[in-house]
């Protein structure tokens, strides 16, 4: 988000460009490569170390997952325990059907405080929102308190990671940045003095502005408890000083009782940032008498999660727990990195997530963005099947566009009618390899690869050399060996 | 607010025309629950000194400073403990041992302390709830030893006093122990840190940048 309040167009699904074209400048970017790939290899790392030491992990992603499941299959009875359990405590409970709806609610509060300035907590799901440029265009000032968040607000940079959202700029471009928006020219590039440089800028803003707004790990059924999981003491600060907390919730986000954190705390933060726990975990329950912000509300947003929950397999998509750990193990977007998803969502999750939230009216390219290796769903510590849904959503998208005109006349799907027609007979698929076997000569060359093929194959060896056709195929290699042998 | 009221039922609705098909009786939610499976490692299996030990390492390793006493000597460790950071103005919650409030410092007891003079206080002492040995975690329910959370928020050092038998092994222990949900709990596993810049762990970031713990071993 940007501090004049423009939204960063090109992570908004509406209008960011398909995937392949918004991963181009990306690739021809090698400082931003050289940066993504150095701060996964890290994550990774530490993440592989620590995974490794847990002997009872499979087990711990067995019960995550069976937890979530069952919120999922009765997500109506959890969360109206949630909200009847949050009332008694002192909070207000509010349910905003789409992202319009929970801005509304969120500049109503603000204004009832006459809060003319806010502190913010990171949260995914207000990127998602766009809380931001909105409360800007009100009058309203968002301070983001969390490291990355500060990078990139001021950097007028968008997110590309969702829990290390500035992964992609190197410590010189924090370096400048700093010294340009905070005024301090002699900053060195020495990551420990940025942070204190951070730490100072915003100690002010914690002491005095009396209203913030976060986001939730966890929303706790049984007790109507709510619990952040963050690093720097940034959340802390957010949700002890000021006299106003707001919480911005998925609907999804419940578990049904306190003891369940038992199973994700020990998950996340070794998923997500390779940790056996991370610095700070903050766990409250409405208000409590005086101990932190006298006034607690929590917007419950839904904003496409009841339409996803309607489906068998895509489903599972809620089960997520954004640790990211499916981002660090993919190999596309270790390629990539976040901007070219097109959303605030990146990575294996990012591309099965956005398009439903969207109803697979726009980035109708992500499902592809895969190689389907698997990598994320064996990461996945809540076990979501990401290679399973987007498959899904691939033959989705196809369906919606097979009865258009224009895709009926469109050279890939010409071709695979005519592979189709190919296919269906065994006489039709030998003679096409032995014509093919032709057609393979002239493109193939002395070292024995094909290196470019004509028409919309080219698409294809742009990025990829192909073996060239052997001399025989396997049926003619084994009718011709029993000849032989005769 | 009569517009989210309406979204209220127009969500539920969307939700539970999901899972329509199955009729629920009363009980069968928490049925269901009970029947999840929990094959993970829920007991320890160190006996107390190993616990102990890695409770120490774990902390070593994220930069916190450890010092071992006895209940006996722990006045006395608490002073050395709090002279050895050359500080004076230390806060302290309100029901803290009188004899834990060694003398030569400056105490704040936190009786409804203002915010200015929590800021202004260099260190804070405190107690803890529990302690979690596997991955180094102090945990606090902020009750009258421990402080509300702004009092070990603020000052930038925080001397914590952690009792043997409050530390388990495992994360699933401490859950078993507590016999109630608390209202408010923070799980403290080393000093506040970022990684934000490049992958870099930067020890202290808004937090006390400095944990001290002191280990009575009283059993």
């Amino acid at each position: 988000m940007t501090p004049t309040g423009q939204p960063h167009a090109e992570l908004d699904p509406r209008f960011a460009p398909p995937f392949p074209q918004a991963a181009l400048p990306v690739l021809r970017n090698p400082q931003l490569r050289k940066n993504v790939a150095h701060a996964i290899d890290i994550i990774q790392a530490k993440r592989g170390r620590l995974v490794d030491e847990k002997d009872d992990w499979q087990q711990l992603r067995s019960a995550a997952s069976a937890i979530r499941s069952h919120v999922l299959e009765n997500l109506g009875a959890y969360l109206e325990e949630f909200e009847a359990r949050c009332i008694a405590a002192g909070g207000h409970v509010y349910w905003a059907t789409d992202a319009e709806e929970a801005r509304r609610i969120i500049l109503e509060i603000l204004r009832q405080e006459q809060a003319s300035e806010v502190i913010k907590i990171k949260t995914m799901t207000s990127a998602e929102i766009q809380l931001n440029p909105y409360l800007e265009s009100n009058g309203v000032r968002v301070h983001e308190t969390d490291l990355a968040e500060i990078i990139l607000q001021l950097g007028e940079e968008p997110p590309s990671h969702i829990v290390v959202p500035a992964l992609h700029v190197n410590r010189s471009q924090v370096r400048e940045i700093f010294a340009r928006k905070m005024g301090l020219p002699e900053l060195s590039d020495d990551p420990q003095i940025l942070t204190a440089a951070a730490r100072n800028y915003l100690r002010e803003k914690f002491l005095n502005v009396p209203t913030a707004i976060g986001g939730a790990n966890f929303l706790i059924a049984e007790t109507g408890g709510v619990a952040v999981v963050e690093s720097e003491g940034n959340g802390r600060m957010c949700l002890t000083l000021p006299r106003t907390l707001i919480t911005l919730a998925g609907i999804e986000k419940v578990l049904p009782r306190f003891d369940d954190l038992e199973v994700f705390l020990q998950l996340l933060a070794r998923s997500a940032t390779g940790e056996r726990m991370n610095p700070y975990t903050s766990l409250w329950t409405g208000t409590v008498k005086g101990d932190g912000p006298e006034r607690f509300h929590v917007v419950l947003l839904d904003n496409g999660r009841s339409r996803i929950l309607r489906r068998p397999v895509e489903r599972q998509t809620l089960k997520c727990i954004r640790c990211a750990a499916c981002m660090n193990a993919c190999p596309v977007y270790r390629q990539t990195g976040g901007h070219a998803y097109g959303s605030v969502y990146p990575g294996p999750i990012g591309a099965i997530l956005t398009p439903q939230l969207q109803q697979l009216h726009h980035a109708q390219s992500l499902p592809f963005a895969s190689s389907l290796c698997g990598a994320c769903y064996e990461v996945c510590p809540v076990r979501i099947n990401i290679p399973e849904v987007l498959l899904e959503l691939r033959s989705q998208v196809t369906n919606q566009e097979r009865g258009q005109t224009k895709r009926f006349l469109d050279l890939l799907y010409l071709g695979l009618r005519f592979a189709n027609f190919l296919f269906a007979s065994s006489r039709r698929f030998h003679l096409a390899q032995r014509i093919g076997r032709i057609g393979a000569r002239l493109v193939t060359r002395k070292d024995g690869w094909i290196h470019s093929l004509p028409s919309i194959g080219g698409k294809w060896t742009q990025t990829r050399d192909l073996r060239g056709l052997p001399d025989e195929t396997f049926h003619e290699w084994w009718a011709n060996r029993k000849k032989e042998a005769q | 607010m009569t517009a989210t009221s309406s979204s209220r039922e127009t969500i539920l609705a969307a939700i539970r025309a999901t899972t329509a098909a199955t009729a629920k009786q009363a009980g069968w939610l928490d049925e269901a629950y009970q029947g999840l499976p929990r094959t993970y490692n829920r007991i320890g299996r160190l006996d107390r000194d190993a616990s102990l030990n890695l409770l120490i390492e774990r902390l070593r390793e994220y930069g916190a400073g450890i010092a071992e006493t006895t209940p006996e000597a722990l006045p006395d460790a608490i002073a050395a403990q709090l002279a050895s950071t050359g500080k004076r103005r230390f806060a302290a919650p309100a029901a803290l041992p009188s004899n834990w409030l060694a003398p030569g410092f400056e105490w704040r007891v936190d009786n409804d302390l203002p915010t200015g003079e929590i800021e202004h206080c260099e260190g804070v002492l405190t107690a803890a709830a529990a302690a979690i040995a596997d991955s180094g975690t102090i945990v606090l329910h902020h009750g009258p030893q421990e402080g509300r959370r702004l009092l070990t928020l603020l000052p930038d050092i925080h001397v914590c006093v952690l009792l043997a038998s409050q530390v388990v092994e495992t994360l699933p222990e401490y859950f078993r122990q507590c016999i109630s949900p608390p209202e408010l709990v923070t799980w403290i596993s080393g000093p506040s840190a970022t990684a934000d810049i490049e992958m870099t762990r930067i020890k202290g970031v808004h937090g006390p940048r400095t944990l001290h713990v002191i280990l009575a071993r009283d059993n």
